[in-house]
């Protein structure tokens, strides 16, 4: 019981960043009806333009941070005007070809900048776990899921009470319609590229912190685990992408505890095509409309 | 021809198959993240009829081809309700389990005092059919591009027959293509079977050229790859997909002076490319106009004096 409780625990800790990179895609889906592949690239490049600093010149774990979100942002602008602004709306498949390829691009750009295989990544604090009764909690989770809460909370209010927020969900909802209401869909598009790359930089920040260690290896994990609880929430819903997230970091640490590391991964995956098998349109998407109410709705 | 050319041809050969495999489900609409599941299904299959089970080669690739082509039929209709991403990931899915399972499976059977078969994550070793018949690289590369003929003459036939129309109809709009009274469940699986089916001959070649396999070449880098391929070379007609591969390979091994710059150059090219040409080179208007071109040249020609 105790382990169960500690595994739920320590899953949902960790699961809260998969829901920060859920939520980085699961916003570029709703204003772009596009995949950006490069997402995880684009953290990845952004740490370790930080990692460079911190190896070479040992500086601050807080300007690292700083650097990293800067960096991961100017990332995702350049992915977005390369990828996704550049490449008629109409053309999604070839958005997301060009975006693999520039996942390899900043892949090589990353080696050049630190061609060892792992650097260490700094630790926010050096901190002993704490005891709570016969639970053990690692302070570096607990800045995790306070950093995923902080910034779901600053998201929520960013998207549902300002203008631009307004402009985005418009957006997502319909953007022909929405640059007729005077939204300057570019605009939008690039805020919210230099948005979810911000998402993204506190997440990649909190998970190489509790890793201390970062590979080239990164960008390829953070995109399919965004992508993963992204979808086991559904498409398009913010609270869809927290749920999908929280469920594949409590499953993973479950299954790793249960079952061993070899089926950390394997169960994660049979989870999602399970999920997506039973229910179309994952746990809290929007509802994938039968045949009949599609066809009805066009005519 | 000197060893590395023969490899290199047949590498992009052996690729070429699982392109074309991502490439006809595009063609029905369906993007698929998973082919290289199939792939990986019909080198360790075939991989085992010969090295296990001493079965001819032309047996093996049956057999692999069909594991992996009934497979893709069992996950074509599991995965029918979904559509566009979703689709996506569920096939990401089944391959990432594929492989995860492949890692962890240890089936060994000995074979002249010596255990062959798969072995989780140490792969699996020595399927010598090669070496054991005397095949030289030269002429399995023959064999290579005499199946792959043999694909695309099937792809050129069905491109121009009912069936493929019926595909692409499926891709441009489902809805329509069932109200004319198609049944689309059918040819939905039955696309996703014949396209496992291709990627699995691919495999089962590849266990045999490399003489050994192991689940992380299956890994979800191939298949995006092999989706790449696709609309790098364009969609209006099959040999798109192998212009992607030959690109994509060729220019790999043509730049190797300067290694460690080549994803970043290619990277480039590959994202400017795409800005001009969004559905590939050989895109369907291209290929309309080229055939257009053909055909009144010939017609001209047969009426000239």
């Amino acid at each position: 019981m105790i382990d169960f409780v500690q595994n739920t625990v320590d899953g949902i800790m960790f699961g809260s960043s998969y829901a920060l990179l859920a939520v980085g895609f699961t916003i570029i889906f709703g204003v772009m009806r596009r995949l950006n592949l490069a997402y995880g690239a684009t953290i990845m490049l952004g740490a370790y333009a930080g990692t460079w600093l911190h190896v070479h010149y040992q500086v601050h774990v807080l300007i690292v941070a700083l650097v990293i979100l800067a960096s991961t942002v100017l990332t995702g602008i350049y992915v977005e005007r390369l990828c996704f602004r550049a490449i008629r709306r109409d053309a999604a498949l070839a958005s997301m070809v060009s975006s693999f390829v520039i996942w390899m691009q900043l892949e090589e750009v990353a080696i050049h900048i630190l061609p060892e295989r792992t650097y260490s990544f700094p630790s926010l604090f050096a901190a002993e776990p704490i005891e709570l009764g016969a639970f053990l909690i690692r302070p570096e989770h607990v800045t995790m899921l306070v950093l995923a809460v902080v910034m779901m909370g600053a998201l929520h209010l960013f998207v549902h009470h300002t203008r631009h927020g307004l402009a985005l969900r418009a957006m997502s909802e319909n953007p022909r319609a929405a640059s007729y209401m005077g939204v300057n869909t570019g605009w939008i598009m690039l805020l919210s590229f230099a948005l979810v790359s911000l998402v993204g930089g506190v997440a990649g920040c909190a998970i190489l912190a509790t890793n201390e260690q970062i590979t080239p290896y990164f960008g390829l994990w953070a995109t399919f685990k965004g992508l993963i609880a992204m979808m086991l929430g559904g498409m398009g819903s913010l609270p869809g992408a927290i749920l999908g997230g929280l469920l594949l970091g409590v499953a993973e640490a479950h299954s790793q505890w249960y079952l061993g590391n070899a089926y950390k991964d394997l169960s994660a995956y049979i989870l999602l095509f399970a999920i997506l098998v039973l229910r179309p349109g994952g746990l809290m998407g929007r509802r994938i409309l039968s045949r009949e109410e599609f066809a009805s709705r066009r005519v | 021809m000197d060893d590395y050319v023969i490899t290199v041809l047949s590498n992009i050969g052996m690729i070429s198959f699982i392109a074309l495999s991502a490439y006809l489900l595009l063609t029905t609409g369906e993007i698929s993240f998973g082919q290289q599941a199939y792939f990986g299904l019909g080198a360790y299959a075939a991989g085992a009829a010969t090295a296990m089970f001493e079965l001819p080669i032309w047996t093996a690739i049956l057999i692999g081809s069909s594991v992996a082509g009934l497979m893709a039929m069992v996950v074509g209709a599991l995965t029918l309700r979904l559509s566009g991403l979703y689709f996506s990931i569920a096939t990401l899915a089944f391959a990432e389990m594929v492989r995860l399972i492949l890692l962890i499976v240890k089936v060994q059977v000995e074979v002249d005092g010596e255990m062959v078969g798969p072995d989780g994550a140490n792969g699996f070793h020595d399927i010598r059919w090669m070496f054991e018949r005397d095949i030289s690289l030269m002429e399995f590369m023959f064999i290579i591009y005499g199946l792959l003929a043999l694909v695309l003459i099937a792809f050129l036939w069905m491109e121009r027959s009912r069936l493929g129309s019926v595909f692409r109809m499926l891709g441009s709009d489902s809805l329509l293509a069932e109200m004319q009274g198609l049944d689309t469940v059918r040819y939905r699986i039955l696309a996703a079977g014949l396209a496992g089916g291709i990627a699995g001959i691919g495999g089962a070649l590849y266990a045999h050229f490399t003489t050994y396999v192991e689940p992380q070449f299956f890994n979800v880098m191939l298949g995006v790859h092999a989706l790449a391929y696709g609309l790098i070379g364009g969609l209006g007609t099959a040999f798109g997909p192998l212009i992607g591969v030959a690109i994509d390979l060729g220019f790999l091994e043509a730049v190797r002076f300067i290694q460690g710059y080549r994803m970043i150059v290619f990277g480039g090219l590959v994202a400017v490319l795409l800005i001009v040409m969004p559905r590939g080179i050989l895109d369907e208007v291209r290929v309309h106009r080229l055939k257009t071109l053909l055909t009144r040249r010939s017609h001209a020609g047969a009426r000239g004096p």
